[in-house]
């Protein structure tokens, strides 16, 4: 898993990471049970706060994404999702909307909106069952 | 002391030299654990505010505090739990490395071997060598270790990379956050004085511009990136445009840049009701708002 800043997209650093981070536990960039890079050498590698990434750990680890182990390190957690369906419908549905407004104003119809959405999901579903062939 | 009470308050801080002031006003409050950037041009009073906080220079008025104490009543008490490295470092031309280093720990109550052993291997420096054949780049890392190994509670840090070839100064930082930082986080304290804004920028929790003496523009980094965006659009025909509140408006042919100060999502607004061919809007970096601080002060006033 190799993440990246950009102080250009306005987003606070840690969030970024914290999204980054999410976004490879869901494309099976990384798996349950691999260790996430330790907060020293991966604030050293992005030359970022320490204090950056020990917030953006604790914030995966309140939303239940990832867990501590003393002395060994935080891992990905086995179910990541902490949330009930109706409160998991709720954040995705203000993500989705989002998408829907970008849709609206580069004018991407229905139709073509659908496909693409169908499209992504096959292409995260492809990316994770390459990653288990590959083991 | 309380762990929240600041590891420096300055206020209303003037310093001049005869006619000049170098220091006109300034306040600034840097809470521990946080590194604190203080960006200023040339001759801004970056550095005499420094040597202020080091007793190294009395101020005309105003107060300075270390620790919460007086750097001039207690210079020892407020030396001995920071580090200081300035842009021009000095040796003993004829000590060696290693007695440079023992020389610096006799004056600490600790002195971490441990790193002082991992950077003089990282940054391959010869014990044996002369203080007087060093590069430049060698003396600054020989001060950086010297700083880093009491472990110190305030690092102050004065243009600690100009002048460096880039692989000095990305193996300097990465210093500061790795082997400074790598114990007890919440009291290790950077004060980092800097027109290199771009490599300190991860770094960076919050940040002072300083211009002819006094205080520009304080913020935290995050938050500067979000209120501070540049947006570029172009349209098939220039539309009348209603851009009250922008902090800049360039135009050429039928685009459009515009910075905006806080008022982003205000001006993306107007923009696309005229349906633009183009849109785009991205945060400006601390180095770019520094470089904007010109037109900062014009819409201050």
């Amino acid at each position: 898993m190799l993440l990246q800043i950009d102080f250009k997209s306005g987003k606070p650093v840690y969030l970024q990471l914290v999204d980054q981070i999410r976004y490879a536990a869901a494309s099976g960039g990384l798996r349950t049970g691999e260790p996430l890079p330790s907060i020293r050498p991966l604030a050293e590698e992005l030359r970022v706060n320490r204090n950056t990434v020990a917030k953006a750990y604790a914030e995966l680890e309140n939303q239940g994404v990832i867990e501590t182990i003393p002395g060994k390190g935080c891992f990905l957690r086995e179910s990541n999702s902490p949330f009930t369906k109706s409160a998991r419908a709720k954040i995705l549905t203000k993500e989705i909307d989002e998408a829907v407004v970008a849709a609206h104003h580069l004018q991407v119809d229905r139709d073509a909106f659908l496909a693409l959405v169908k499209e992504r999901l096959d292409s995260f579903e492809r990316k994770v069952k390459e990653k288990s062939d590959n083991d | 002391m309380n762990t929240d009470s600041p590891i420096i308050e300055i206020q209303n801080l003037s310093r001049r030299y005869g006619k000049l002031d170098a220091v006109n006003g300034l306040s600034l409050t840097v809470r521990p654990g946080k590194c604190y950037g203080f960006f200023g041009r040339n001759g801004a009073g970056k550095t005499t505010t420094i040597k202020c906080l080091l007793n190294l220079l009395r101020p005309d008025s105003g107060s300075v505090r270390v620790f919460g104490l007086d750097p001039r009543k207690d210079e020892v008490a407020v030396k001995s739990r920071l580090a200081y490295v300035p842009d021009m470092v000095a040796f003993y031309p004829w000590m060696t490395v290693r007695d440079t280093l023992e020389y610096l720990a006799s004056f600490r109550k600790h002195w971490n071997g441990e790193i002082e052993a991992d950077l003089l291997k990282r940054f391959q420096l010869d014990p044996k060598q002369k203080a007087s054949h060093l590069s430049k780049g060698q003396r600054t890392q020989l001060a950086l270790i010297g700083a880093i190994c009491p472990e110190p509670e305030l690092l102050v840090l004065d243009e600690p990379t100009s002048g460096l070839d880039p692989i000095v100064r990305r193996e300097f930082i990465e210093t500061v956050i790795g082997a400074y930082q790598s114990s007890d986080p919440g009291r290790r304290t950077v004060f980092v004085s800097t027109h290199l804004i771009s490599e300190f920028e991860g770094l960076i929790d919050e940040f002072t511009i300083i211009e002819q003496g006094r205080e520009l523009l304080t913020m935290e980094a995050d938050a500067a990136r979000d209120r501070f965006r540049k947006i570029r659009a172009r349209f098939a025909e220039m539309p009348k445009l209603n851009l009250t509140g922008a902090l800049s408006v360039k135009t050429s042919g039928r685009e459009l840049e515009i910075l905006a100060n806080g008022n982003s999502e205000q001006l993306l607004a107007e923009l696309k009701t005229h349906s633009p061919e183009e849109l785009r809007c991205e945060s400006l970096s601390l180095e770019e708002i520094f470089v904007a601080s010109d037109i900062l002060k014009k819409a201050k006033g």
